[in-house]
């Protein structure tokens, strides 16, 4: 049916509907804040003008509230602060009332501008402010004697506060109390009352009223005064001026309020009664009753007895209740204090308390009792002096070994322990004995008994030699050790006298370069003395070197020693003496071999090395044979080492590298570590040296160190068959390596700030290295012996360490010849060369004092050279400066066709020419030129 | 050998005076018309020893100058002394070109090599070193520290360096060989000298001895004493004709010795003191002497 209803009617236009729907948004909008309103605050909603939702639910966009929504704006987060005043002045924003509000709030305001309403000004500031304003209006319009802004005490408001007004119109009139007025209408009020009742009673309520309004009066005591002040202005604040001495706010009756008014009670009884009676102190008056628990006594303190009296003469004190009150406290609290003290006392804390019996006590251990005939100084066994005793007393006779091996190592073995150890351990040997069989040797009588006397006497004699020089190790001695020259002042005679004096008395020494053993020389086999029979005077000199080597104990100092000699040169004295000591040294040592080693055979060495003197080293022996070897070096003597050229050398000498193409030299050992690596060749290379010239040894030793580090097997030390390596060349380079000052490889690297200061060592390395070659030797000779090696034969403990000085190389001889110079012979010598200005020559003597030399000398010349002639000469530079580019390319020119004289003028006339002709080429075509000779030059 | 005695440059024929103090070293250069003189009064002087003048003064030292060479093209000069370095110096400007540094001590002795492109020094720090003059470098190129002493002399030849050290020792440094030869003579070696020929090295011994040694076996030809030479470094050189062997003295002598049988053909005072350097004409009978009196004396036959 419907759908025939529908055809029956037609439709024309269009339907309205839509902008319904559009409208109906904003109508909900504007109906809602009705609307809205009523719902509780969860409900509500917040829309914008055009009623969109403001916020949402997390769920539905979050919370949107800004710019977009964003919570920003649209300035985004650029401060709003800064702008450039600079190019925009204008533009220089105030804030004002405007910028806190936004569109809703303008439009509420409507046309209105925001002013402050005087209406509400309750403390009147707005109006004095306001006042202030139209007062500087006023004298802008009028300018006043005084300049400047209105002082504010002037200006005062013209309007009352808000306040004010309302009690003004409330009644009140300025100068009134705001109270009277109020109780006054309620007096009043109660008085009607009072009358309408009274009219309404009969008489006999009179009394009452009388009462009542005795009562009322009562009741209202303050309110008749009141109103009799009724012109008086009411107090605005009372203070309470302070009376007592109380810190401030400090309230004695705080938490006692009762006791408040009883006080209240007494003063002012007091005042009533007393008034009259005279306290001791105007001043003091009226505190001093309340003295005693507030002055002197702070509120922390505690109360003592002692505190309640030091006022308390000269005062008087009225008995109140207050006074009993902390005397009261007092009493009380002493009682505490006491129990106080006592916990102080004991050192226990409070509360604590200390307890009657404790179970830790202090223990005490008594010294043991120390017998009665006891005696605190220690007694040695075998006192060392005993041993020197023994020593010193009658060798005991040779002995043979005995024929066991076994027996004699023993014997020897103990016997060296004895002679270190003392006679402690002989006994513990004798005690053995009784058990073991083995050291039935101990006994007298036994088999072997006088051989192990024979090595106990030996092994002491040894061990007291090497005490002898450790104890007495003066700088003489030392110095003679490290194979150094005595100074001229230490070797005066007398000097060496007393020392030796001493030391001849005491015992005889072994370590004689100086004092010597007392061997006749008639013991001594006549081939052994004339060694130089083939050069009649150096044999005599011989004889007379042995003389006084070994019959006078003292021995002159070595080139003062023959007169025959004086006319030889100071290297060939030397040199003699080289071989007189070295001669000496082999006969005393075929003498020792006879007394001495004779019985002993190469297997008890194993066991000689106790007392063995620090500084013999087992090299003797060769040295000595050395030694008699380089005396017989010829000279000149030629060596070929490997050398390498730099290649900038071979290109400047125009000539062909001869190491071009080979592998580069290994580099030179920087570290002593390095030199450690390279040390079987640095061994080998030193043994080559030593094969092909035993004086260069030392000499060459540091510089093997590098040659053989470069070291390419070469057709020269293939020649060199190897020889046997010699335990004791080892320990020189690595003994060098730890000990030894820097070497020559270390010398390149090290500044020329360095090398002064070294300058002085460089002269006793040589020195040096010989030192630390011998006790190299002995050091390992020591060592091989602990770790059971053989140790090669001729090691022997040689008495005299005159050797380190004849080891010496001879060049360091000759080259130290000079100190014998120094001594005496030639002092001349120094005197003029420290007087005339010629160079000397730098031998390596001269190192040691060349410092202060060179200083006298450098210090000298200033005054020989006046700088008169500075002053042309700068002249002259000055002007040569400007001709000096020429002439460099005039020199290059020339440089194959002067010769003469007349050369060198006509350079400097070519050189005019030349300097003339550059100027005018210079005036023809400067531009063109000027680059080109720019170039050129 | 009788007729050498006429060739002998004997008689005094010139005195140059003008240094103040001790003349350490003169030289004659490379053609013999000029020589060089250097001294303690820390200048280099210019000479023309054949007309006595004096023609150049070069200062730049602050210490004594103990040697000096000339390039044989008369361009350069080199010296040196107690200031630890080497001087390069323009010989007409007489300006200093490059200090070469590298000496951690006084130097000694100094040589160009035969191209003028080196410059060899022989120092007390016990180094001899070579620098580079063609380059800005002044750094030494090689150094050759196998001395054990101060470095008291050096020489070049075409393929060598030969030096003489306190410690003994003559050595011939090979450049083209690669080789160092080591000549001991067991007395320090004060100074060395190459015969004209160049095979023979002549050194002078602080034991007063000078040792004619032959360079190609080492060999010791000739010992030539009489003179007295202790502790100065002082020069000794052969004649032109190698005839002879020329040596100051401590005590001012002037001494001439045969070169064969090693007498003393003359022998004459020369100076009031110790004659520090004698220098032989390279082609004259002309032989130049400086003293420690502060004189050079001009001698001629």
């Amino acid at each position: 049916m419907a759908d025939v209803d529908e055809e029956d009617y037609v439709y024309f236009g269009t339907p309205i509907e839509r902008e319904e729907e559009i409208s109906s948004r904003k109508r909900k909008a504007i109906a809602e804040p009705g609307t809205l309103r009523s719902l509780p605050p969860w409900k509500q909603e917040v829309t914008d003008e055009e009623g969109r939702r403001r916020f949402h639910g997390a769920f539905t966009g979050g919370y949107s509230a800004g710019y977009y929504n964003t919570v920003g704006s649209k300035e985004g987060w650029t401060p709003q602060t800064f702008t450039s005043s600079r190019k925009n002045r204008a533009e220089v924003k105030k804030q004002n009332i405007y910028s806190f509000l936004d569109e809703d709030d303008l439009k509420d305001i409507g046309g209105n501008t925001l002013e402050t309403s005087m209406q509400y000004d309750t403390f009147g500031f707005t109006a004095a402010e306001f006042a202030r304003k139209k007062a500087e209006e006023e004298q802008k319009k009028r300018p006043s004697a005084i300049p400047g802004p209105a002082p504010d005490e002037i200006v005062l408001p013209a309007s009352s506060s808000i306040g004010m007004r309302l009690l003004m119109k409330m009644g009140w009139r300025q100068g009134h109390s705001i109270k009277d007025s109020n109780a006054e209408s309620l007096s009043e009020i109660r008085r009607e009352a009072r009358k309408a009742f009274m009219a309404l009673s009969s008489n006999k309520a009179e009394p009452d009223i009388s009462e009542k309004d005795a009562d009322g009066t009562d009741e209202f005591p303050d309110m008749s005064i009141d109103v009799l002040r009724n012109s008086e202005n009411t107090p605005v604040y009372v203070l309470n001026p302070k009376q007592d001495m109380y810190g401030l706010g400090y309230d004695p009756f705080k938490h006692a309020p009762e006791f408040r008014d009883s006080k209240r009670l007494r003063e002012s009884k007091s005042r009533e009664t007393k008034r009259s009676k005279v306290h001791m102190g105007s001043l003091l008056s009226s505190n001093s009753k309340k003295y005693a628990p507030g002055f002197g006594i702070g509120a922390l303190e505690e109360l003592d007895a002692e505190d309640e009296d030091i006022y308390a003469s000269g005062f008087d004190y009225e008995q109140t209740e207050v006074e009993l009150e902390p005397s009261k406290a007092v009493s009380s609290s002493s009682g505490d204090r006491m129990l106080q003290l006592e916990h102080k006392k004991r050192g226990s804390l409070l509360g604590f308390k200390l307890a009657s019996d404790s179970d830790y006590k202090l223990e005490r251990f008594y010294p043991p009792a120390i017998p009665s005939n006891f005696r605190p100084i220690h007694k040695f066994g075998a006192p060392l002096d005993q041993t020197l005793k023994n020593y010193n007393s009658v060798p005991p006779p040779d002995a043979p070994p005995p024929e066991n091996t076994n027996l004699r190592l023993l014997i020897e073995g103990s016997a060296a322990m004895v002679a270190r150890c003392g006679k402690s351990i002989e006994d513990l040997y004798m005690e053995k004995s009784k058990t073991n069989p083995l050291f039935l040797f101990l006994k007298s009588g036994a088999e072997g008994y006088d051989y192990y006397v024979r090595k106990l006497w030996e092994n002491k004699q040894k061990f007291v030699d090497n005490l002898k020089p450790a104890e007495k190790l003066t700088a003489e001695n030392r110095g003679r050790i490290l194979g150094e020259r005595p100074l001229a002042s230490t070797t005066s005679r007398v000097n060496d006298v007393s020392v030796k004096a001493r030391e001849v008395i005491n015992t005889q020494s072994s370590h004689g370069d100086t004092v010597t053993k007392p061997i006749s020389l008639a013991d001594l086999p006549d081939s052994a003395i004339k060694q130089f029979k083939h050069d009649p005077a150096k044999q005599e000199r011989f004889e007379l070197f042995l003389k006084e080597k070994y019959q006078g104990g003292l021995r002159a100092s070595g080139t003062r020693s023959s007169t025959s000699t004086s006319t030889m040169s100071e290297a060939d004295r030397a040199r003699e003496r080289l071989d007189f000591e070295a001669a000496a040294e082999a006969i005393e040592k075929g003498k020792q071999t006879i007394q001495i080693s004779a019985p002993s055979t190469d297997h008890t060495k194993d066991l000689l090395g106790f007392g063995e003197d620090r500084f013999v080293s087992s090299t003797l022996i060769e040295n000595s044979e050395t030694k008699l070897e380089e005396t017989n070096v010829v000279y000149p003597k030629r060596e070929q080492f490997e050398w390498r050229p730099s290649p900038i050398l071979c290109k400047r000498f125009d000539l062909i590298d001869p190491y071009m193409g080979k592998p580069p030299p290994v580099p030179r050992p920087r570290s002593k570590m390095d030199s450690l690596i390279f040390l079987p060749e640095i061994f080998k290379s030193s043994n080559k040296e030593d094969a092909k010239s035993p004086i260069g040894n030392s000499l060459e030793a540091s510089k093997s160190g590098l040659k053989e580090a470069e070291a390419e097997p070469s057709a020269s030390e293939a020649d060199v068959a190897p020889t046997s390596p010699k335990n004791v060349e080892r320990p020189v380079d690595l003994y060098k390596a730890i000990f030894s000052d820097d070497s020559d490889d270390d010398e390149a690297d090290a500044g020329p700030a360095l090398n002064q200061a070294l300058n002085p060592v460089k002269s006793s390395e040589g020195a040096n290295k010989t030192l630390n070659r011998l006790v190299a030797g002995d050091f390992l000779e020591s060592l091989g012996k602990e770790l059971g090696l053989e140790v090669p034969p001729g090691s022997i403990p040689g008495p005299s360490l005159n050797t380190n000085t004849v080891s010496l190389p001879e060049e360091q001889k000759s080259c130290k010849g000079g100190d014998d110079r120094d001594n005496t012979p030639f002092p001349k010598v120094k005197e003029t060369k420290s007087k005339d200005y010629g160079s000397t020559v730098d031998s390596s003597r001269e190192k040691k004092r060349s410092h202060s030399k060179h200083h006298r000398r450098r210090s000298r010349t200033p005054d020989l050279d006046p700088d008169s002639g500075s002053d042309s000469d700068s002249h002259r530079r000055h002007r040569s400066r400007s001709k000096k580019r020429h002439d460099r390319r005039d020199r290059s020119r020339s440089r194959d066709s002067e010769s003469s004289d007349e050369a060198y003028m006509n350079r400097k006339e070519r050189r005019k020419k030349h300097h003339s002709r550059h100027h005018e080429h210079k005036k023809k075509d400067y531009g063109d030129k000027y680059s080109d000779k720019k170039r050129r030059s | 050998m009788a007729s050498s005695g006429w060739e002998l440059a004997v008689n005094e024929s010139g005195v140059l005076k003008g240094h103040e103090g001790a003349v350490l070293a003169v030289r004659f250069n490379g053609d013999g018309n000029y020589c060089l003189t250097c001294g303690k009064d820390r200048t280099l002087r210019l000479w023309n020893p054949h007309r006595g003048i004096h023609i150049k003064t070069y200062k730049s030292h602050a210490r004594e100058v103990r040697d000096v060479h000339v390039t044989t093209d008369n361009a350069k000069l080199v010296s040196c002394g107690g200031d630890r370095q080497l001087f390069y110096w323009d010989v007409s400007s007489g300006r200093v070109i490059r200090k070469f540094r590298g000496h951690d001590s006084e130097v000694n002795s100094v040589k160009f090599n035969e191209y003028n492109a080196v410059v060899v020094s022989a120092g007390y720090d016990r180094s001899v070193r070579a620098f580079d003059c063609r380059s800005q470098s002044t750094e030494p190129i090689q150094i050759i520290d196998t001395f054990q002493d101060s470095v008291m002399s050096v020489h070049l030849t075409k393929t060598e360096i030969i030096a003489g050290c306190v410690d003994g020792t003559v050595r011939t440094f090979d450049i083209r060989m690669g080789r160092e030869l080591v000549d001991q003579l067991g007395h320090p070696v004060n100074c060395i000298s190459l015969s004209n020929d160049a095979n023979c090295v002549l050194a002078s011994c602080l034991d007063s001895t000078l040792r004619l040694l032959d360079r190609s076996t080492g060999e010791l030809l000739q010992e030539y004493k009489g003179h007295k030479c202790k502790s100065y470094k002082m020069d000794c050189c052969l004649t032109n004709t190698d005839a002879h062997v020329v040596s100051g003295s401590e005590d001012g002598f002037i001494y001439f010795w045969d070169l064969v049988d090693a007498s003393i053909v003359s022998s004459f005072r020369a100076h009031s003191s110790v004659v520090t350097s004698v220098s032989y004409h390279p082609k004259d009978v002309c032989m130049l002497t400086s003293s420690v009196d502060g004189t050079i004396k001009v001698w001629r036959k």
